[in-house]
């Protein structure tokens, strides 16, 4: 491959043809040319593992087991000050990485270090490991360091070296920089890492919103109204929070900007509630000022753009697809809410779900391929269904376990988190994209529900 | 003239843009792996060549810089909610000691509740007689105006719940409008499922939720 990189470079230096200048400039600027590739090159080669491996590593995971086996080292504290972060920020390392269900979390062997505290591949080896990582941490006076080196196992390959700084409260904040970069070198693709997750949270007769990291750490409640607040939807740029309140004794629409603090109210006659962002600037939600439960389009600032639906009865629960082309929806026109997909643009409006009676909540997929929704089943349960966005491909993600409702996707569209009362309680949930894995997100007290995945962080 | 002296500065400006554009061909003409390969290398060279070091280096975003979102924890929580309660468990009847939201308006209230099948906005006969008293006494007291509540039992989802809960108070509200209720009286509010009157499962507590409920303003 240098070869042919070579080449190109020649083609290159050749492509200004000799007649343009006296031979003389020619021969110099040439000689510039050939200078800065050199230099270029020179530059470059030295760090050609940084980059390159991600595209190995995505095949490797394709042909194997789905999981990479990892082994993850106890980090070291060379300086004593440093032993509790070094600590705290195994767990947080090792408890994130692990949550991604990427990885198969291999206990690093006791001889993973040889004599001269160099990495011993014959042991990782000999556990099966395909990726190592380890590195050390330093605290100076409340300023943490954390160095990381990861190594491809097979041929002691050095992949990824780097240094992660930040202050001593924010532990998390540095452990999930190393781990963000960690799976965007093996999988090609962004990670959940610094991505949020908002939801109910019900607290005697009142019900707030809260915030959460996507493990669910860092609990923040976000509003304080003593009413019901419901239905938190975070914009896909996470700059706008639009949820619904019942604090002026009626639900209310209400939009913050979160950045600035400020919020706007969308407080029309009747309800106004269920938003769901179209992208960073404009929102939909269920109005019924006119008479009828329709969609409109909110911009930002709280005033209406345009009506999106028509038809006579409830029509609620908008999701975008990620063009923001296509709206999902729940629909009674034909009695039992039932979900349809209107193309925007044309206009057009089809039905989605034929299999289950009653059929809400629906969200579509990042990707844009899927859409998750909630059947209401005749035994009483409530199940998470996943299907095409031409209908096809059902499959059901959830059963036996009560109700399960509120479906919303990771950014990566490699997880979902729901709601559940499987053990008593409403409670969140996050499973695999395909149903796998489901396990609590949290433990928390009291009942918890309609959570909300932000996209990826800015 | 500067010619015959060699390259002029134009020119070896030209020499550096072509070398970088030989780096950008290759980055053309490369597989989406090695794409991803040079472009990484280009950003390093650039990197390099800017004087960065070799090794690079992230900072955390520190909390309460000026880039940081105002906060927006009205009184922040520490590990989730220690007072939310355990749900009640449910009731086997209404016998004993009834209580709940909207009960005693309910009970003693001169207006009544009405009652509606499982996802159904359509008034009972029973609860039309219901809205002719009703109607009747908003009459008799033409000061008074109502807010006309609906409500759904807990099944289904808590958003669909609202969107009916809202056809029940105006199905109602259209009922005593046209028995002569000036509609400038009555205003209505959806709380869909949030606030049942009776907390307890199965169909028992579930039609008792069902309901539109009536609350008096003066």
């Amino acid at each position: 491959m240098y070869g042919s990189a070579l080449c190109s470079a020649l083609k290159v230096l050749r492509s200004k043809p000799m007649f343009a200048y006296p031979i003389k400039t020619f021969f110099v600027m040439q000689f510039y040319r050939y200078v800065v590739a050199a230099v270029i090159i020179v530059l470059c080669f030295p760090f050609p593992l940084l980059a390159a491996e991600g595209g190995e590593y995505i095949a490797i995971r394709k042909e194997g087991s789905g999981k990479i086996a990892l082994v993850l080292n106890k980090l070291d504290a060379p300086v004593k000050d440093a032993s509790e972060q070094a600590q705290s920020l195994d767990t947080i390392i090792h408890d994130g990485l692990d949550f991604t269900g990427l990885f198969t979390m291999i206990s690093p062997p006791l001889n993973v270090k040889d004599n001269s505290s160099r990495v011993n591949f014959g042991a990782l080896d000999s556990v099966g490991a395909a990726v190592y990582a380890g590195g050390s941490v330093t605290n100076i006076s409340g300023a943490v360091s954390l160095d990381m080196e990861v190594y491809d196992t097979s041929g002691a390959k050095l992949v990824l070296k780097k240094t992660y700084h930040g202050k001593q409260q924010q532990l998390r904040t540095i452990g999930y920089a190393f781990c963000a970069d960690l799976v965007k070198l093996l999988t090609g693709k962004k990670s959940v890492f610094g991505s949020k997750i908002l939801f109910v949270s019900k607290n005697k007769d009142f019900k707030e919103i809260y915030e959460c990291d996507f493990d669910g750490h860092e609990l923040r409640q976000l509003t304080n109204s003593h009413s019901i607040s419901l239905t938190p939807a975070l914009s896909p740029d996470g700059r706008y929070l639009a949820y619904t309140d019942f604090s002026s004794g009626r639900p209310a629409l209400y939009i913050r900007d979160l950045s600035s603090g400020t919020t706007s109210k969308i407080d029309k006659s009747g309800i106004c509630i269920d938003p769901g962002w179209r992208n960073s600037r404009e929102v939909a939600t269920t109005l019924s000022f006119e008479g009828d439960q329709a969609l409109y389009l909110i911009k930002v600032d709280g005033s209406i753009s345009r009506r999106l639906t028509f038809s006579k009865g409830i029509d609620l629960s908008p999701s975008f697809s990620p063009d923001g082309n296509k709206m999902a929806y729940v629909s009674d026109r034909n009695g039992l809410p039932q979900i349809f997909i209107e193309d925007l643009q044309s206009g057009q409006v089809n039905r989605l779900t034929f299999s289950g009676r009653y059929n809400t909540q629906p969200s579509w997929s990042p990707a844009g391929d899927k859409i998750a929704y909630t059947t209401w089943e005749s035994g009483g349960e409530i199940n998470i269904f996943v299907i095409e966005v031409d209908g096809s491909g059902l499959k059901q993600l959830t059963g036996n376990s009560g109700e399960n409702e509120s479906p919303s996707w990771s950014p990566d569209g490699r997880m979902i988190v729901f709601a559940s009362n499987r053990q008593g309680p409403k409670k969140l949930y996050v499973m695999g994209a395909s149903g796998e894995n489901q396990r609590p997100l949290m433990q928390s007290e009291g009942e918890q529900m309609q959570p909300c995945w932000s996209l990826f962080s800015p | 003239m500067t010619e015959l002296n060699g390259a002029t500065e134009n020119d070896k400006v030209d020499a550096v843009v072509q070398g970088v554009i030989f780096l950008l061909t290759i980055n053309a003409k490369w597989s989406k792996t090695m794409k991803r390969k040079i472009n990484g290398i280009v950003i390093l060279a650039l990197m390099v060549t800017a004087g960065c070091s070799s090794r690079s280096a992230v900072t955390a975003p520190e909390p309460g810089g000026s880039q940081a979102p105002s906060p927006v924890i009205s009184s922040p929580v520490t590990p989730p909610v220690q007072t939310i309660p355990l749900p009640v468990a449910p009731e086997p009847s209404l016998s004993v000691s009834p209580s709940g939201y909207g009960f005693d308006q309910w009970q003693t209230g001169p207006l009544g509740d009405v009652f509606f099948d499982f996802d159904s906005t359509v008034l009972s006969g029973e609860a039309q007689n219901q809205l002719k008293q009703n109607a009747a006494w908003l009459q008799n007291h033409s000061l008074d105006g109502a807010l006309v509540e609906g409500h759904c039992d807990s099944r289904g989802t808590s958003e669909y719940n609202l969107a009916l809960g809202e056809r029940r108070a105006s199905t109602a509200k259209q009922y005593l409008v046209r028995l002569g209720v000036a509609s400038s009286r009555l205003e209505t509010v959806s709380f869909g499922e949030e606030r049942p009157f009776d907390t307890g499962l199965g169909e028992n507590a579930w039609s008792k939720n069902r309901r539109v409920h009536f609350v008096i303003k003066k």
